[in-house]
């Protein structure tokens, strides 16, 4: 009998990490649901409330405008910012709207922002900068084509985002097929409302951060919807594996099953994030760095952000709201009922033969019970070898 | 000798992927131009791009066939600018042109429409057919080529000496290219060629602009006006040069000229003072909307806004692809060292397969260039390098579900089959929903997102075939190793360990179940 459970003591006692590693099963997240509910509802609450109050800080693509940058470095050495404004009103006859210093090392440049100019007043802008401040090229030459010069109308911002919507909304449709037709109408159902909720927390945290948002934004938007499902199927491609045949046997219980399942893809929903978001940071890093702004910048901005939330949401979201869903069910209820039953006979009956050293009742409470009761078995083969143990 | 079920022979699946990417390369180096370069978007090697979007009067969307007609038309001025490389594709509802290099600024004008003006007819003459033995002019002009021809046409066709102007009149061939399209001086005469190629004219300086037209329609006949007519109305400051002229030239012939050419060229029967006129002659429907659109919109048979312009220097464009590769280079070595250190040697073989990966996108992405014409922008490097993360986490699910096996007793060797039949399904089916979300936004979006999604797609698509070819056959083989599959070697033996543990506790639950 003293060999019951070795797994299991052995789990308990090792730090988070290698729990982690090994994927014994020892956090209950689908029990304590119940908090993550409020702690995620509180969130999107915030979230809403900021995109509906606040707002968001839009880009110059959604106003319409005319933006030229050109290298932070003049035949006379650096050039400074106020240079660059004068040049300006003398091309123009007005100051530009601003003027920064963007990026760091040699990639640093110079960036002006206004009203749209016509191409001649682009190109008046762009002859009287290079005359005054003589930018180098590449080769250390002075040279007028490396200043850059791009305009944007104020309608164009609005097509991609409208774009964008559509866009969204075929991908809903499409992905809903799918999930119904690989999963189940619930799983459909749970891995829904988990993207909705990476999509307002992403936004919301933008509107709340005030991060500029560009049509680069929108659309970094729309991949992660991609990722965030895509970290959901995983997950429940495991709950999906470990409830199969489930009511035929009394063993455990759905929302056990689906906590073991959420255990053992832990790891890999904390790598697959790791993994994704290595990369973006080297984006971020490099966009935001050594560019200053840009598309690389927004992009990987707006990917970080989803990325944690759908990582987040499909670990502490979608697998309790399914098990939820699936609990209104009154076969998984009656599940349930039954193994509690069988439990509590064969609790009364261990303690009718001697002391449990097992202590059962002191692991149910600790850790969604079956996970921590039986990890020796945590995946796939459901339900067969505790069918010989009962014989 | 087949192997067991579930079983697979690694070297045969190995040497499929080595036949593909050694076909991918023939073609890469042995097809089209032979070099192993991308075709690079021009913010990453400097040029102008201008997107287009079309405008129409009622706001429904303007037809396929207006759009293609108005590319065509446009992509015909892109080439008269004579840089190699240049391109109008349609996305959309927009035309999109990009001309890389230096000197590409110009393009921005060529989306606008009013390129027509009017001029008087000084002399007119049909057309000859062209000489024959006149070799047609090459196709592929050198820049400089281009240019020399703009200014000899300048000098000679919009020559002010009559004697020059009879010259060219004579010299001129209608069937030829016009290397002066659009680039004609308005403030000096021009000899020019009609649309149809059917007469040749002398003309003076534009005394009227194409943009003081407020709107042009075709008007179908009437009882008292048989014959299809197309009316015009100017705005007020166009209109009163209009009267002027109309005026002092009853009987002369006014030429509409659009892009150095003769669109029509009616005799003025009347001084025409309202700031209106009509054009009468041989039209049909067809030939009367035709002129009234030309009339309105330039030769362009849609109005379009200028949605989008960007000239990228050629020093801020090699920076952006430089950082490009920095951020997927960190992107990679930030992964190489993550997986390194908690797969170890499994880390290794993703590294392997990534690279692996990384050649086959490499080798597909020149091919696509060269074939379909896919440019690679900024966008798409951003969609490459978000890819790694998708890419590496095919082999995570497949790794984490090695380890579910290990834990729950089996021997790495038998735990790869097993762990790989249910590895696949996951892989599968969440490879799907992230191609279903690139293929979507690739579809239906505008502008950039184009490459981004089209990078992003590829790489899933690729990720399958170098998991199923290299990963898997990959870790069968280091499986069967005994050096490969030491547990300090393969970073399983915690799992291991926990995996004897649990074999040990089962034995002794099936005892002690049989002992009760």
């Amino acid at each position: 009998m003293k060999v019951t459970t070795p797994g299991t003591e052995g789990a308990r006692h090792e730090s988070v990490f290698h729990r982690l590693y090994v994927g014994t099963g020892a956090f209950d997240i689908v029990g304590k649901r119940a908090r993550w509910y409020v702690a995620l509802g509180l969130l999107v609450l915030v979230c809403l409330g900021s995109i509906g109050f606040k707002g968001f800080n839009l880009g110059i693509d959604f106003e319409g405008g005319t933006k030229l940058q050109m290298p932070a470095v003049g035949a006379q050495g650096p050039i400074e910012t106020d240079e660059v404004q004068e040049a300006f009103r003398e091309a123009v006859g007005h100051p530009a709207e601003t003027v920064q210093v963007v990026g760091s090392g040699d990639s640093q440049s110079i960036q002006i922002r206004t009203e749209t100019l016509t191409p001649d007043q682009v190109a008046a802008v762009k002859q009287e900068l290079f005359t005054q401040l003589q930018p180098l090229d590449a080769q250390g030459q002075p040279n007028q084509q490396v200043i850059s010069d791009s305009a944007v109308s104020g309608t164009w911002g609005g097509e991609i985002t409208q774009q964008a919507l559509i866009a969204l909304g075929v991908f809903l449709v499409l992905v809903t097929v799918f999930l119904a037709f690989y999963f189940e109408k619930w799983m459909a159902v749970a891995a829904l409302i988990a993207l909705l909720h990476d999509v307002v927390v992403t936004a919301g945290l933008y509107s709340l951060i005030g991060f500029e948002v560009t049509p680069s934004t929108v659309i970094g938007l729309l991949t992660i919807l991609g990722f965030s499902l895509y970290d959901t199927v995983v997950v429940f491609d495991k709950v999906k594996e470990n409830t199969r045949g489930l009511l035929g046997l009394t063993r455990r219980t759905y929302p056990e099953a689906a906590n073991l399942a959420v255990n053992q893809t832990l790891m890999r929903s904390i790598n697959t994030s790791v993994i994704a978001l290595l990369p973006v940071a080297g984006l971020l890093v490099v966009g935001a760095g050594l560019l200053g702004v840009g598309m690389l910048r927004d992009l990987a901005l707006v990917q970080a952000i989803g990325m944690l939330a759908g990582v987040v949401s499909s670990v502490l979201l979608a697998t309790p709201l399914l098990v939820d869903l699936k609990m209104r069910e009154p076969k998984y209820r009656e599940h349930a009922a039954k193994v509690q039953q069988r439990r509590e006979r064969a609790q009364a009956k261990a303690a009718g033969e001697d002391v449990p050293e097992e202590a059962p009742t002191k692991q149910a409470v600790t850790a969604g019970a079956g996970s921590a009761r039986r990890p020796s078995r945590p995946s796939g083969k459901a339900g067969r070898p505790s069918g010989k143990r009962r014989r | 000798m087949a192997p067991p079920a579930g079983q697979i022979r690694p070297g045969r699946y190995l040497a499929i992927f080595a036949l593909i990417v050694a076909a991918l390369y023939a073609l890469v180096f042995f097809t089209g131009d032979g070099k192993p370069y991308p075709k690079l978007g021009i913010d990453l090697q400097g040029g102008t791009r201008v997107t287009l979007t079309a405008r129409t009067l009622d706001g429904q969307p303007p037809t396929t066939e207006s759009l293609n007609q108005a590319r065509q038309i446009i992509e015909t001025r892109v080439n008269g600018m004579g840089v190699s490389g240049s391109e109008v594709t349609r996305d959309g509802n927009n035309l999109v042109i990009t001309v890389p290099g230096e000197g590409s600024e110009e393009a921005k004008q060529l989306g606008q429409t009013a390129e027509l003006n009017f001029r008087k007819v000084v002399n007119m003459v049909p057309a000859q057919a062209p000489p024959a033995g006149t070799a047609p002019q090459a196709a592929t002009q050198q820049p400089g080529d281009q240019e020399r021809e703009i200014e000899e046409a300048k000098r000679t066709r919009q020559s002010t000496d009559p004697a020059v102007q009879m010259q060219a009149l004579q010299a001129l061939d209608c069937a030829a290219d016009d290397p002066l399209r659009g680039n004609d001086d308005p403030k000096l005469p021009l000899v020019a060629c009609d649309r149809e190629g059917q007469y040749k004219y002398v003309l003076e300086p534009v005394f009227l602009e194409g943009r003081e037209i407020s709107n042009a329609q075709a008007v179908p006949p009437s009882p008292q006006d048989p014959g299809w007519k197309v009316s015009l109305d100017f705005k007020s400051e166009g209109a009163k040069v209009w009267a002027d002229f109309t005026s002092a030239n009853v009987g002369q012939q006014a030429a509409f000229v659009l892009d150095s050419e003769v669109v029509s060229a009616p005799t003025i029967q009347r001084a025409l003072l309202g700031g209106n006129a009509q054009i009468t002659g041989q039209f049909n429907q067809q030939s009367a909307t035709d002129l009234a659109d030309i009339l309105k919109y330039g030769s362009l048979p849609l109005a379009f806004d200028q949605s989008e312009a960007e000239t990228v220097s050629a020093t801020l464009g090699v920076a952006s692809l430089e950082a490009g590769l920095l951020a997927g280079g960190i992107g990679l070595l930030l992964v190489a060292v993550y997986c390194l250190l908690y797969y170890r040697l499994l880390g290794i073989l993703t590294i392997l397969s990534l690279a692996l990966s990384g050649v086959v996108v490499y080798g597909v992405l020149v091919l696509l260039g060269r074939w379909i014409g896919f440019t690679l922008d900024l966008a798409g490097v951003a969609g490459f390098i978000i890819a790694i993360g998708i890419t590496a986490d095919s082999f995570i699910v497949f790794f984490e579900r090695l380890k579910d096996e290990i834990r729950e007793g089996r021997t790495f060797r038998s735990a790869v089959p097993r762990a790989w039949t249910r590895a696949r399904r996951t892989i599968l089916s969440a490879d799907t929903v992230s191609f279903l979300a690139a293929a979507v936004l690739y579809v239906l979006a505008v502008g950039q997102v184009k490459g981004f999604a089209f990078t992003l797609g590829m790489s899933t698509v690729l990720d399958l075939v170098v998991v199923f070819l290299v990963t898997h056959p990959l870790v069968a083989l280091a499986s069967k190793n005994k050096f490969l599959s030491k547990p300090s070697v393969s970073g399983l033996g915690a799992v291991q360990r926990l995996g004897n543990q649990n074999r040990a506790a089962r034995k002794a639950a099936v005892t002690t179940a049989k002992e009760a």
